[in-house]
C-alpha cells in the first residue's frame, strides 16, 4: 500500500466548499474597482480626503473617485496575512489563508442575563463575565463584549468594556471605539498591558474595527479612527454592514461588490498612510427581510454572501473578518441551534478568518453569553470534521483489521487504544446517554445543561490577574478619560 | 365597474403606467374622480396593506403601490376640491444627533408618504435646535425621531425638552423609534409613541393624527 502510486489523487485533508469559482471572485473584484473608479465614494475626512487627493485619486468636495490602478497597489501593499497575539504575548492567530478563528460579536443593545432570563441593558460586570466566558471555552479564540455596558459614562462605553475584558481574559481582543479619542484610551490601556505602545505594536493582543455607512459614505470617524489606528501600528478591521435590498442591490453579486469597494476604499485609504499596515477586510452582508425589515443573521442568503466575501478575500489576498454563531431567534431554541450551526459549518468550510458575532441573538439586538457556549460546543464538532479524514499505513489499519479477522472486534487493541482519543470528537452539551441513564441524570434539555455550564463558567473561572501596576495605570487611563468627557458635558451645558 | 377593479389590481400589481393609463381613460369616459379614487386606488391599497400584514406581500411591493397611488392621484388631484384629496398631514423626521443610521428612518418616512403624509426628511445627525426650527418652518403634526444607539437616543430626550423650553412641544406630536427604543423608554421621555417598525409607524401616526382632528 505504503509504494502505491495513485494518479489524479487530490489530497483534501480538510473540506472545503466553494459557492464562487477563480473568474466569479474575479468579477466582484473588478465590479469593486469598478464602483470606486466610476461611482466613487463619499469621504467626510478632510486628512482621508488631502490624502487620496495626493495620490492621484479624483476628489470633488467630499466625493473621491479612486483609480482602479491605486486600489490595486493597495490591495497589493497590504499583508495577506495578520498575526495576533494572546495578552501574553504568544502568537494566538494567524488570520489569513483559510485558517478559521471564532470569536463573540460587539455592542449589542440588551444582555440575555444568563441566571435570570432577562433581557435586559448590559451591565460593565457582564462585560467581565463575557471576556471570563470566552476565556474558559476551548473553542472561542478572542474577545468582543457583546453589549455596549449601560451603567458608565455613555460616551465611555467602549472604554469601559475594554477594560472590563483585558482584565478578564488573557485572548486576544477585537473592539471598537465611538471616536478617535477612546481609541486613543484603548490604545494606551493595551500599551500599559504590554508596556509600552511599541512593544504593543510588536506584538499586537488588539484589533480594531470601525464601519463605513453604505451605500459609498465613510464618516468621519469611521476612517479617521482606522488610519488613527493604523497610524499606531494596531491592526484594523475596516467592514460594512451591508443590506441587500436597502444599502445595495437586491442581487447577491451587486451586494457582493459594493461590500467589497467600502472595504477596499478604507484599505486604499490606511495603505497610502503607511504601506503594509495590517488591515483585515470586513463586511457582515445580508438581506433585509422585507416583512419585518431587519438585518438578518440567519438567512441562507447571509451564510452564502459571507461565504463569498472570505472567497473574495482569498483570491485578493487580504485576511477576511467573517460572521457566524449569530441568530435571529429571540430563545435558544431549535431555530437558534439550526442558525447557529449553519453559519458556524459555514464559515469554517469557506475559510473565512476571524469570524465574528457568535452569542449575537435578535439579529444582532441582544447578545447572549449561553448562545457562545453552546457555539463553542457547535465550534467544536464544525472542526471536527474540518480536521477532515486522515489516511496513511496506520490509519487504513490493515494490519489490525487482518489480525482482528471476520467476526472479531476492536475494543481490546492497541491501535484502538492509540487513536480513538484523538479521532473522535467529545461533545460537553449534547446528550448521547441511553434513555434510562438521561433520566436518571434528570432527563435535562439541551437549554437546562448550557445554563448550568454557562453559570458554573462563571461562577467558577477566573483567569490570571493583571499585574496590580497595570491594574492601577488601567485606572488611571479610566479617570483620565472620565475627567475629559466630564469637562466636555460641562462646556456643553 | 370592471375598470376600478383593474385599477386596483394595477394598484397592487404596482404597474405605475398601466393605473396612469386605466386612470385616464375613466376619466375621458366621464368617471368621477371621487369615485376613482374610492372604488380603485384606495382598495387596492387596502388590499396591499392587508397582504403586507399575512406576509403575503413585501416592503417593496407596499412601496411600489403606493408610487403607483400618487402617480394616479397627481393626475386626479387639479379634479378634486381640496377636502376631497386626502392628505394625512405633515410629518418632519430625522435620525438625532450623532447618529448615522439612517435605513429604518428613510423606510418610515416611505411608509408614510405611502399612507397619505406629506413627509419632510431631516437627514442623519440632526441637532435639537435643526428639530425645532423644522418644527416651526414646516408646522407638522408629527414629529418623528430615530436613533439606533443606546447612547444616542437620550438625544431624542434633549430635543423633547427643547421643545419644551421653546414653547413648541404642544404644538406637535412626537413619535420615536429605533432599535434600542422601547415603550418604557417614549413613555419616560414624555414622546406621544412609539412604533417597532415602519408599517406600525405609518399606523401609528395615522391613529395620531385621527385623533388630533377630533379632540
Ligand atoms: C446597518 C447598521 C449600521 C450601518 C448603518 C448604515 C446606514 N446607512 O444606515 C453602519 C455600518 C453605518 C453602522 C454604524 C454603527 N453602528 Co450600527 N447597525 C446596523 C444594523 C446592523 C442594522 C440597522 C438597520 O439598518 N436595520 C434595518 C432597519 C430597517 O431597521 P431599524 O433601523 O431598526 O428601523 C426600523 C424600526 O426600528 C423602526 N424605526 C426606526 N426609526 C424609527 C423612527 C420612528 C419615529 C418610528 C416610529 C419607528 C422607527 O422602523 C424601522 C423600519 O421598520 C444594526 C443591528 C440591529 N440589530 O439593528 C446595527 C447597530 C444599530 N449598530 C450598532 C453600533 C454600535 C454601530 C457603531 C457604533 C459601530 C462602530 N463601532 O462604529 C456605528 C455607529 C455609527 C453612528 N455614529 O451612528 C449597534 C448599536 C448598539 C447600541 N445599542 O448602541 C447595533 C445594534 C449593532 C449591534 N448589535 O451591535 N451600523
Amino acid at each position: 500500500m505504503g509504494n502505491m502510486v495513485c494518479p489524479n489523487f487530490k489530497v483534501c485533508v480538510t473540506p472545503q466548499f466553494e459557492v464562487l469559482t477563480q473568474d466569479q471572485r474575479q468579477q466582484i473584484y473588478f465590479g469593486a474597482l469598478e464602483i470606486l473608479a466610476r461611482t466613487g465614494a463619499q469621504i467626510h475626512d478632510e486628512r482621508t480626503l488631502e490624502l487620496l487627493q495626493q495620490n492621484g485619486c479624483q476628489v470633488e468636495g467630499t466625493r473621491v473617485y479612486f483609480p482602479r490602478a491605486l486600489v490595486e497597489w493597495a490591495v497589493a501593499a497590504a499583508p495577506s496575512y495578520v498575526t495576533i497575539y494572546d495578552r501574553n504575548g504568544r502568537p494566538a492567530m494567524y488570520l489569513g489563508g483559510n485558517n478559521v478563528y471564532f470569536g463573540p460579536g460587539p455592542t449589542n443593545t440588551f444582555h440575555l442575563d444568563p441566571f435570570t432570563g432577562e433581557r435586559r441593558k448590559p451591565l460593565k460586570t457582564d462585560k467581565a463575565d463575557v471576556a471570563r466566558v470566552v476565556d474558559a471555552l476551548p473553542n472561542i479564540d478572542y474577545a468582543m463584549d457583546l453589549g455596549t455596558p449601560s451603567d458608565v459614562t455613555s460616551t465611555l462605553a467602549d472604554v469601559h468594556a475594554f477594560d472590563a475584558m483585558v482584565r478578564n481574559t488573557e485572548k486576544p481582543i477585537v473592539h471598537w471605539g465611538f471616536d478617535v479619542e477612546q481609541y486613543e484610551d484603548i490604545i494606551k490601556m493595551a500599551a500599559a498591558v504590554k508596556g509600552g505602545l511599541e512593544q504593543l505594536a510588536r506584538r499586537p493582543f488588539i484589533v480594531l474595527y470601525s464601519e463605513s455607512s453604505p451605500p459609498l459614505v465613510h464618516s468621519k470617524e469611521a476612517i479617521a479612527k482606522a488610519l488613527y489606528a493604523a497610524e499606531m501600528g494596531i491592526p484594523v478591521i475596516y467592514t460594512p454592514c451591508v443590506m441587500a435590498g436597502a444599502t445595495a442591490p437586491a442581487t447577491m453579486a451587486g451586494t457582493l461588490a459594493i461590500t467589497v469597494a467600502e472595504s477596499l476604499a478604507g484599505l486604499t485609504a490606511v495603505q497610502l498612510l503607511k504601506k503594509g499596515a495590517p488591515f483585515i477586510m470586513g463586511g457582515v452582508i445580508s438581506i433585509m427581510d422585507m416583512s419585518s425589515t431587519i438585518l438578518s443573521y440567519g438567512a441562507p442568503e447571509f451564510n452564502l454572501l459571507q461565504a463569498a466575501l472570505a472567497e473574495v478575500a482569498h483570491h485578493i489576498g487580504l485576511p477576511v473578518f467573517g460572521t457566524g454563531g449569530c441568530i435571529d431567534s429571540k430563545v435558544l431554541d431549535a431555530q437558534a441551534a439550526a442558525e447557529a450551526a449553519q453559519s458556524i459549518l459555514l464559515s469554517a468550510l469557506s475559510g473565512a478568518n476571524l469570524v465574528h458575532d457568535c452569542g449575537y441573538m435578535e439579529f444582532g439586538s441582544t447578545g447572549s453569553v449561553e448562545l457562545l457556549v453552546l457555539d463553542d460546543e457547535i465550534i467544536g464538532y464544525v472542526k471536527r470534521i474540518m480536521r477532515g479524514i486522515n489516511i496513511d499505513d496506520e490509519s487504513l489499519a490493515l494490519e489490525v483489521i487482518d489480525r482482528v479477522g471476520p467476526g472479531g472486534h476492536f475494543l481490546g487493541e492497541d491501535h484502538t487504544m492509540a487513536h480513538f482519543r484523538t479521532e473522535t470528537w467529545f461533545p460537553t452539551l449534547c446528550d448521547r446517554r441511553r434513555y434510562d441513564d438521561w433520566v436518571a441524570h434528570g432527563s435535562t434539555s439541551l437549554e437546562q445543561r448550557l445554563k448550568e455550564k454557562t453559570q458554573a463558567i462563571i461562577r467558577g473561572h477566573q483567569p490570571r490577574p493583571l499585574p496590580d501596576h497595570v491594574l492601577a495605570r488601567l485606572d488611571e487611563i479610566v479617570s483620565a478619560a472620565e475627567e475629559r468627557e466630564a469637562a466636555k458635558a460641562k462646556k456643553r451645558r | 365597474m370592471s375598470n376600478f377593479e383593474s385599477l386596483s389590481k394595477a394598484v397592487i400589481a404596482g404597474n405605475v403606467g398601466q393605473a396612469a393609463e386605466i386612470t385616464k381613460n375613466a376619466l375621458d369616459l366621464g368617471a368621477r374622480p371621487m369615485d376613482i379614487l374610492n372604488l380603485g386606488l384606495l382598495p387596492g391599497m387596502a388590499v396591499v396593506g392587508d397582504r403586507f400584514k399575512k406576509g403575503d406581500m413585501f416592503v417593496p411591493e407596499v412601496l411600489m403601490a403606493a408610487r403607483v397611488m400618487q402617480s394616479c392621484m397627481e393626475i386626479l388631484k387639479p379634479m378634486l376640491v381640496d377636502e376631497e384629496v386626502p392628505s394625512a398631514g405633515t410629518v418632519v423626521i430625522g435620525t438625532v444627533k450623532g447618529d448615522l443610521h439612517d435605513i429604518g428612518k428613510n423606510l418610515v418616512a416611505m411608509m408614510l408618504e405611502s399612507a397619505g403624509f406629506r413627509v419632510v426628511n431631516l437627514g442623519v445627525d440632526v441637532p435639537p435646535e435643526k428639530f425645532a426650527s423644522a418644527i416651526r418652518e414646516h408646522k407638522p403634526h408629527i414629529l418623528g425621531m430615530s436613533a439606533l444607539l443606546t447612547t444616542t437616543m437620550l438625544r431624542m430626550k434633549d430635543t423633547i425638552e427643547l421643545l419644551e423650553e421653546e414653547g413648541l412641544r404642544d404644538k406637535v406630536k412626537v413619535i420615536v423609534g429605533g432599535a434600542p427604543v422601547t415603550r418604557d423608554f417614549s413613555e419616560e421621555i414624555r414622546a406621544d409613541g412609539y412604533a417597532p417598525d415602519a408599517a406600525s409607524a405609518a399606523e401609528l401616526a395615522k391613529q395620531i393624527v385621527g385623533f388630533s382632528v377630533s379632540s
